[in-house]
């Protein structure tokens, strides 16, 4: 008894001692921001990523965007942005702990992130209300830019994606007749197959049936064959690239040889390392392409494959664009003032990034042309 | 001087930890009478879920939602309760584990009610409601020379402060009540209880319901403070998290889940300057704990042990016979 209570004193002690010198880390940081010296715009910007946790892939993909987009711009002169890095595990809860911390603790300018568009549901508003400027470049459900003034994305919303990639689709194949399927457990996914409703509806296109599966579900027979009897010319499927990877699979074995048109979630080069040569006919619209014939494309590829010894994904991409938008907005901005920032951030258009030309609309959502792509002998390629 | 005290970083952490620390009580309830029940992520989302649709759709007070969905809990609470009497242990726990799942299906899936699994946004935010109200009577927060904002997270956490002191302190007095003392004894040897009179089948329906009625109170609160719910919320992650609280920090006596709900919710917060060890850390915490300290950190020695270093209080009744259970 005796030994355990020594033990437990030690360990009190232990993390009384971790609580001391967290607090003591939060007030240095953020002292002096907003101060331009020698022409150069300094600004503290926030990041709220899903670091760790299931989906830290996407959080490691967006972080390192951004360090390297910080980089380049600081090594430019004219803006000197400071990053400042915190977790939200993927959880609503923890993402806004980590926004207030930002918003309140290190004063930060502006916000980029979270990740998901769950977390951007509850950290919005908060940030709308404390007048600071917030980007997403992952959250591409519905209604985000429109939760308030301070709320901006860069990320391609399903809404622009979907029906472009659909357009072409119903151009080549003159389709008449489509099959959607779609998970119903997923916010993603869900309101994937809500766009894509919408879309194929406003196209006149007949819906002949809608199927619905669950995460991590492993045998889609039972959909497929339905869908199979109904002979659709096109398949809509919101799925994530692990269940869409499977369902293609399991399709072309079955003998259904339509092309497969995805949302944001299927667009992942693991689709073809799942599926293999069933993933032929995939049809997606993104952002970002990485074979793109640019040269600032190919400059941010090269620089991100030596830095991380990886390719860039959409989110990294994203990500790299958005600090370069926001470092854009703090020179015309010429201060950094978050009231400031916010009217220059709004009045961005014709941003050349490596994603294409951008420009947010009056509501701070995206106007931009998605690249439609389509698998075909194993990779990606432009679908025209 | 206090407008700089008051951080809304600080005081949202401290109302998660409050939130946290009212359904860590959910559950020590049901398992004071030996009950393992992992229901309470399910009777949190009614709470949630009740309350959030009231206010949505028909504007009532956010008052009159919350009460509603702490209601609706614990009917359920008793609904699932009887049936499932007969159940022990880890029977008991599937049951309601799948009852909790059953609950997130329907969340899911009643979609031209909750949305489906884009869930519920909008939801009217406890603080500023009763900023805007405040503000219709004319006071301005300026006059405490505090910001819209701080004044915002004062106010909620000061109404979770006091409503969570409420429910510890009626536990506490239900502890030494009739009430109490029957939990005990069915905890300690239900056949030896019957056959003293006590009438298990109430006591044990009572605490289930009790543990739903404050689950779905913590929810409801929950609903309001973040202003955004989705089914994926009440999962069987939040199930287990809010074992955890009673396993960590012990089972045996109400300090334990608290203590338990407290700890958990600051370390990963403490933690943020490691970034993403964070959670490897809180892990290894858990771990190390669970192997030195397997009945939880809080238990009746160490509140002894408390007392005893702390100087004496007036020795009330009853207290004794405790310390010998």
């Amino acid at each position: 008894m005796r030994k355990q209570l020594k033990k437990f004193a030690q360990f009190t002690a232990l993390s009384s001692l971790l609580v001391l010198s967290a607090c003591g880390g939060n007030q240095a940081a953020g002292d002096e921001d907003g101060e331009s010296s020698g022409g150069a715009v300094k600004a503290d910007i926030g990041v709220i990523s899903y670091i760790s946790g299931p989906g830290a892939a996407y959080g490691e993909a967006i972080t390192n965007g951004l360090k390297l987009a910080q980089e380049e711009i600081n090594g430019k002169g004219e803006v000197e942005i400071n990053l400042v890095i915190e977790d939200s595990a993927g959880k609503q809860d923890q993402a806004l702990t980590a926004a207030q911390k930002l918003m309140n603790s290190e004063n930060v300018t502006a916000i980029i992130g979270p990740t998901l568009s769950t977390e951007m549901n509850v950290v919005g508003p908060e940030a709308d209300l404390n007048g600071v400027p917030i980007m997403g470049t992952s959250t591409t459900a519905e209604g985000i830019p429109q939760i308030g003034d301070y709320v901006f994305r860069n990320s391609l919303p399903e809404a622009l994606a979907i029906p472009a990639a659909l357009d072409k689709a119903i151009e080549k194949y003159d389709a008449k007749k489509v099959a959607i399927l779609y998970g119903n457990d997923d916010v993603f996914t869900k309101s994937g197959f809500d766009t894509m409703k919408k879309a194929a509806e406003e196209k006149g296109l007949e819906i002949l049936t809608i199927e619905t599966f669950q995460k991590g579900q492993s045998d889609y027979n039972a959909q497929l064959t339905k869908i199979k009897g109904l002979k659709p010319d096109l398949i809509l499927a919101s799925a994530l690239y692990n269940e869409g990877a499977v369902i293609m699979d399991q399709a072309r074995k079955m003998g259904i040889d339509v092309p497969f048109v995805g949302g944001n979630g299927f667009n992942s080069p693991e689709v073809i390392n799942i599926a293999g040569d069933a993933a032929n006919g995939l049809i997606v619209a993104t952002p970002w392409y990485g074979e793109k014939e640019d040269d600032k494309v190919k400059e941010f590829v090269g620089k991100f494959e030596e830095e991380y010894g990886k390719k860039p994904d959409q989110f990294a991409a994203q990500a790299y664009d958005a600090l370069y938008i926001m470092a854009e907005a703090l020179k015309n901005a010429g201060e950094a003032d978050r009231d400031a920032l916010r009217d220059a951030l709004a009045e961005v258009k014709g941003f050349n990034g490596i994603l294409g030309e951008f420009s947010f609309d009056e509501e701070g959502d995206v106007v931009m042309d998605p690249t439609v792509l389509v698998i075909e002998g194993g990779a990606f390629k432009e679908f025209n | 001087m206090l407008a700089e005290l008051i951080n809304p970083y600080y005081l949202q952490v401290a109302s998660f930890i409050l939130i946290n620390i009212i359904l860590g009580v959910s559950i020590y309830i049901t398992l004071s009478t030996g009950q393992l029940s992992l229901a309470n992520a399910g009777f949190m989302g009614i709470g949630a879920y009740t309350s959030a649709l009231l206010t949505l759709n028909f504007d009532l007070p956010i008052i009159v939602g919350i009460l509603a969905g702490t209601l609706l809990a614990g009917v359920f609470g008793i609904l699932i309760g009887i049936p499932t009497l007969r159940l022990q242990g880890v029977y008991l726990a599937i049951v309601t584990l799948g009852f909790g799942e059953v609950i997130r299906v329907i969340f899911v899936n009643w979609e031209s009610m909750t949305k489906g699994a884009v869930g519920l946004s909008g939801i009217p935010h406890m603080g500023r409601e009763l900023l805007n109200t405040l503000k219709d009577f004319g006071f301005d927060p300026k006059i405490l020379g505090l910001q819209n904002n701080q004044f915002v997270f004062l106010a909620i956490f000061l109404i979770l402060l006091g409503v969570t002191i409420s429910i510890i302190a009626f536990f506490r007095r239900q502890n030494r009540s009739r009430v109490g003392r029957a939990f005990a004894a069915i905890k300690l040897d239900e056949k030896a209880a019957e056959s003293m009179g006590i009438n298990i089948t109430y006591y044990k329906v009572l605490a289930f319901a009790q543990g739903a009625l404050v689950a779905g109170f913590a929810g409801a609160l929950f609903a309001h403070v973040l202003a955004y719910i989705s089914p994926a919320d009440f999962a069987y992650h939040r199930a287990v998290e809010i074992l955890i609280f009673a396993v960590f920090g012990g089972s045996e006596v109400i300090w334990g889940p608290v203590f338990g709900a407290l700890f958990l919710t600051v370390m990963p917060e403490v933690l943020r300057f490691i970034s993403e060890y964070r959670y490897m850390i809180y892990g290894l915490i858990i771990i190390i704990m669970m192997a030195v300290r397997p009945q939880g950190l809080i238990d009746v020695n160490i509140l002894n042990w408390v007392k005893l270093k702390t100087p004496k209080r007036r020795q009330k009744h009853g207290t004794s016979s405790q310390k010998s259970i």
